[in-house]
């Protein structure tokens, strides 16, 4: 079975997350997009650069009555990225096996720190999810599948630390690789599609002369 | 006023999904890929803040036009349908959700700037509306105007007698002629109903401020309406044809320049929808009145003398900060006419509106959700203590209005013009001054 | 307002029960891959550890100089090890089990007897909200944590006489290193989550006039209505608990988890004891508060899911309450719209 993960069915979930998440962009673009007949006000291009920056930070006027949310969000997201590109393993991984590169990997400390405010950013978040009547509403079982296998994913990655045992890590990557392949079936594809989303609504803004 | 169409709306649920579908552009698309259901466009919408209603999201709003997209454009989305596992949209969806997408939506577009992935949700909202009205599923309130703006061309049925009359006696009170169909004029002024019926003031201050800066200037006595029902209920059609007949007016009369009234969403229509409703480029330059009124002021073409020390602050019209950036002219102007200007805590591009954008103020069973909605601007007014509230759009105002009787504040709303206008140099001899 | 328990409710108890299962099972998933795992293998073959082999020597009573400044550095063998072995195994293993076992029996005891409490349940029903969203995911960050923590403890302690036994030592190696590294990887967001807990909860946790009454009447239990404001002397109690069992766990627990900062073997044996203590007990009380905030009291359990509770569930087990007007906006109105 571990041959199995570590082989084919990796394989398989590189092929369908890579084709999967091309193929979602692709699909989206398809959709078409009627040009802006109106007189400029401003330039899309700035705007677009602008409003793709921009919403990486809350504007200050909603900061308030979000606080919780901005935070466990901050928390997740930073925490991930972190533990994604920074956790020794996995800069390894990316330079043997991916990009023949690599670059400084984080000390134990900042892995171990970058975990755990990952899994505290994770948890709030699901749990206001589940909580908060308008996430409540919203929410289908598609974010919940994605919390979770992001969840098992982290989870059997921090059980694997040392790498004491091959089992752990096995069980790890095929964490990542359920994640993967759900990924472009799911909204975790905004990973991706923000740029696009920001992209656009800033585009349109920025030509209206908006600061969006 | 002759009439080219007529509009009759009927109950067509195939029509209407039909329209739904062909909504989806890349953009959509891509908005809903990236949410993410994180909820938080819900403290940007003010019917949210003020019910507590979840259902007031503004994301959720959406749900018809995202299940149209999560089956015809998504692989989960189409499984599900083919197997039977999710309904395909049905009337139904079109009966629940009207409210939200007529009542609880005035396109104001504050969520589109707080979405952390950059969703532009009234963009999306307004293509729902198409969806809803070829359907049929629109306040009947919003389809009676848009009946009225097609047939008569005025949503509130103002014709052109009525509107002579308002001119005739402007011209009276200010001593000034008001151009009517002069060919070959610079500027096309345009009005909203509203304006002709409860605030003429506009009229006569535009006549005078417009003598005084020596533009050469003409109303329509064909077309004279600004506004436009087709953007508000969302039916193309009839928005096409409504800047169809400005265009018109403009073409024959050989304007080369279109003045957009106080007006937030006839700005919207004419400004940035008209050439992508008639799918070519306008050979004309389209103006905020208070874009033109800046304009003049910075040329040194109009001049004002001394300032009002009354403290007042200024609400900024949806469609002007958030749909075409129009938020420092409003100021540079109010300041050189005022000593006290105070802005709200979240005003410009962030401001909260009055409530009755997109349709909503002509909508009667929405009328207790609008005055829920003015709450927060009662607190804003509140929080800064003034008596006087400027704006540069009929709508806000009329609306503006309405909530301060309701709540029996004592606050009087002033346009922007009107302002402008009363501070003018005084007129040339001859010329009597009876504004103030 | 609405006729049963609403549709979001039965989804959020629905996800409790999935989460807990999960976090059950969890630990046991090594095992499946145990049984293919090469490298555990090794196990068997201890003898080809030159670790192990080290160790054997070291025991025979090896010593050496050390060049090493650390505490204990240079001695060997220790007693205190042997010490705190033995209370390990032979005091707080077993006794800690009867006692949870104890608490276990009382509880399925006095539910047999008792059964539920109940409150009148009028049509149609109003509801108060008790918890917002934010006191609602505070408990339950809490409580996730708690399980976690719980669970990867006991296996550590338990799992030597209970899963080698049931599932051999093979997978148990594997069962054990995921619950230490995830112990050790938990705790410290634990000591996040109580202090955030601790400080939203404190304000209506102090003790107020009539708490003692309530408890001479048993909380009621005993027939006679037991009168209670927002939290009932129960609750509070339970809530300083939390707060002096997790303050124990926590510093214990932040030492062990750092144990190579230079403490010396008394104080990590310190340490352990009383984390295992404070643990076993936190653990034993969680058994009374989660029956009473289930199945022993109904109605309960949708204050902490949805935050609202039946007007009549309050007269019964609140009566001196004043819901809180500043709450709501918060959280909103009634969750009627979802209820359809």
């Amino acid at each position: 079975m571990s041959d199995f993960i570590l082989g084919p069915f990796w394989n398989f979930a590189v092929i369908v997350f890579t084709a999967g998440v091309v193929g979602r962009i692709a699909m989206i673009l398809m959709c078409g997009l009627s040009k802006d007949l109106a007189a400029a006000r401003g330039s899309s291009v700035t705007g677009a650069v602008g409003t793709v920056a921009r919403r990486f930070f809350p504007r200050k006027e909603t900061v308030k009555s979000n606080r919780f949310h901005i935070i466990a969000g901050y928390m997740f997201h930073i925490g991930l990225l972190a533990l994604l590109f920074f956790a020794a393993p996995h800069v390894q991984f990316l330079k043997n096996h991916l990009l023949g590169f690599g670059w400084p990997a984080m000390p134990h400390w900042a892995f171990i720190l970058s975990a755990e405010i990952a899994f505290a950013g994770l948890i709030l978040l699901w749990l206001r999810r589940v909580m908060h009547p308008v996430t409540r509403l919203l929410t289908r079982l598609d974010d919940h599948l994605a919390a979770w296998l992001t969840f098992f994913a982290m989870v059997t990655g921090c059980l694997a630390l040392f790498e004491s045992f091959a089992g752990l890590r096995v069980l790890h990557i095929l964490g990542v690789e359920l994640l993967m392949i759900y990924f472009p079936f799911s909204n975790l594809m905004h990973a991706f599609t923000f740029f696009l989303s920001r992209g656009t609504t800033g585009a349109r803004a920025g030509r209206h002369g908006v600061k969006a | 006023m002759s009439s080219t169409t007529t509009y009759e709306p009927e109950l067509d649920f195939e029509k209407g999904a039909d329209v739904l579908k062909r909504q989806i552009d890349w953009r959509v698309a891509s908005y809903f890929s990236s949410c993410v259901h994180c909820g938080l466009c819900a403290e940007a919408c003010q019917f949210y803040v003020e019910t507590g209603d979840p259902r007031y999201t503004p994301i959720y709003k959406l749900e018809p036009l995202k299940k149209v997209w999560r089956q015809e454009y998504t692989f989960f989305g189409k499984m599900a349908k083919a197997l039977g596992i999710t309904k395909p949209l049905s009337e139904k969806d079109f009966v629940d959700w009207e409210d939200l997408v007529y009542d609880s939506c005035t396109l104001c577009a504050r969520c589109s700037m707080v979405c952390p992935v950059g969703n532009d949700i009234a963009y999306m909202i307004r293509k729902e509306r198409e969806g809803f009205s070829a359907a049929g599923f629109a306040p009947d309130e919003l389809k009676g105007a848009t009946k009225r703006a097609v047939e008569t061309g005025s949503p509130m049925g103002v014709t052109w007698k009525a509107l002579s009359a308002q001119i005739k006696h402007i011209e009276r009170e200010t001593g000034l002629p008001v151009p009517v169909d002069v060919k070959g004029a610079e500027y096309l002024g345009l009005l909203s109903s509203l304006e002709i019926m409860g605030f003429p003031e506009y009229i006569s201050s535009l006549t005078r401020i417009l003598h005084q800066a020596g533009v050469s200037w003409t109303l329509s006595s064909e077309t004279f309406e600004a506004t436009n029902s087709g953007i508000q209920i969302g039916d193309s059609k009839v928005a096409a044809e409504l800047v169809e007949r400005v265009l018109k007016v403009a073409t024959d009369l050989e304007v080369s320049n279109i003045i957009s009234p106080e007006c937030g969403h006839a700005y919207t229509a004419i400004r940035w929808e008209s050439a992508n409703l008639i799918g070519k480029p306008i050979p004309f330059r389209v103006v905020h009145i208070v874009e033109l009124l800046d304009e003049l002021k910075r040329n040194g073409r109009i001049s004002t003398t001394g300032k009002t020390d009354v403290k007042l602050t200024f609400h900024d019209p949806c469609n002007l900060v958030r749909k075409g950036g129009v938020v420092e002219e409003p100021r540079r102007l109010l300041n050189s006419v005022a000593s006290d200007f105070v802005e709200m805590k979240q005003h410009g591009v962030m401001n909260w509106c009055c409530g009755g954008g997109g349709g909503v103020s002509a909508n009667d069973r929405a009328s207790g959700l609008r005055l829920a909605a003015f709450n927060i601007k009662k607190r804003q007014l509140d929080e800064l203590g003034v008596n006087t509230l400027v704006t540069a759009c009929a709508n806000c105002r009329n609306i503006l209005e309405e909530g301060i009787e309701h709540n029996e504040m004592d606050v009087e709303v002033v346009g922007l013009t009107e302002l402008i206008a009363e501070y003018l140099d005084p007129p040339e001899a001859g010329e009597s001054d009876s504004t103030s | 307002m609405n006729k049963s328990r609403p549709k979001s409710a039965r989804a959020l108890i629905w996800a409790g029960v999935l989460l807990l299962l999960c976090t059950v099972t969890l630990p046991v998933l090594p095992y499946i891959w145990a049984s293919d795992s090469e490298d555990i293998t090794s196990l068997d073959t201890v003898e080809n550890n030159p670790r192990a082999n080290f160790w054997r020597n070291v025991r025979t009573g090896a010593a050496g100089y050390s060049a090493v400044g650390g505490p204990e550095a240079n001695v060997l063998i220790n007693n205190a090890g042997q010490n705190w072995r033995q209370f390990r195994m032979n005091l707080l293993a077993p006794y800690g089990s009867y006692l949870m076992g104890a608490v276990l029996f009382s509880i399925a005891a006095f539910y047999a007897l008792r059964g539920p409490i109940r409150h009148r349940s009028d049509e149609p029903k109003e509801l108060l909200l008790r918890f917002s969203v934010y006191q609602r995911v505070v408990h339950w960050f809490t409580a996730i944590l708690f399980w976690i923590l719980a669970l990867t403890g006991l296996i550590l302690l338990y799992g030597r006489l209970v899963l080698i036994p049931l599932f051999g030592s093979k997978g148990f190696a594997l069962t054990a290193s995921a619950s230490k590294e995830a112990h050790n990887l938990f705790g410290p967001i634990f000591i996040v989550a109580l202090f955030m807990l601790v400080i939203e909860y404190a304000r209506d946790n102090f003790y107020r006039k009539g708490d003692l009454s309530w408890l001479i009447k048993g909380g009621g239990m005993l027939g006679k209505h037991a009168s209670a404001g927002r939290f009932n002397f129960g609750e509070k109690i339970w809530f300083w608990l939390v707060l002096l069992l997790g303050t124990i766990i926590s510093f214990s627990g932040i030492i062990l988890d750092f144990a190579n900062l230079n403490f010396d073997r008394n104080t990590l044996g310190l340490a352990h004891v009383l984390h295992g203590i404070a643990a076993i007990l936190f653990i034993s009380f969680s058994f009374g508060h989660i029956y009473l905030g289930t199945i022993g009291t109904k109605g309960t359990l949708r204050g902490m899911t949805t935050g609202y509770v039946e007007q009549t569930w309050a007269e019964l087990h609140h009566d001196r309450w004043q819901p809180d007007d500043e709450m709501t906006p918060e959280t909103g109105p009634l969750p009627a719209a979802q209820n359809e």
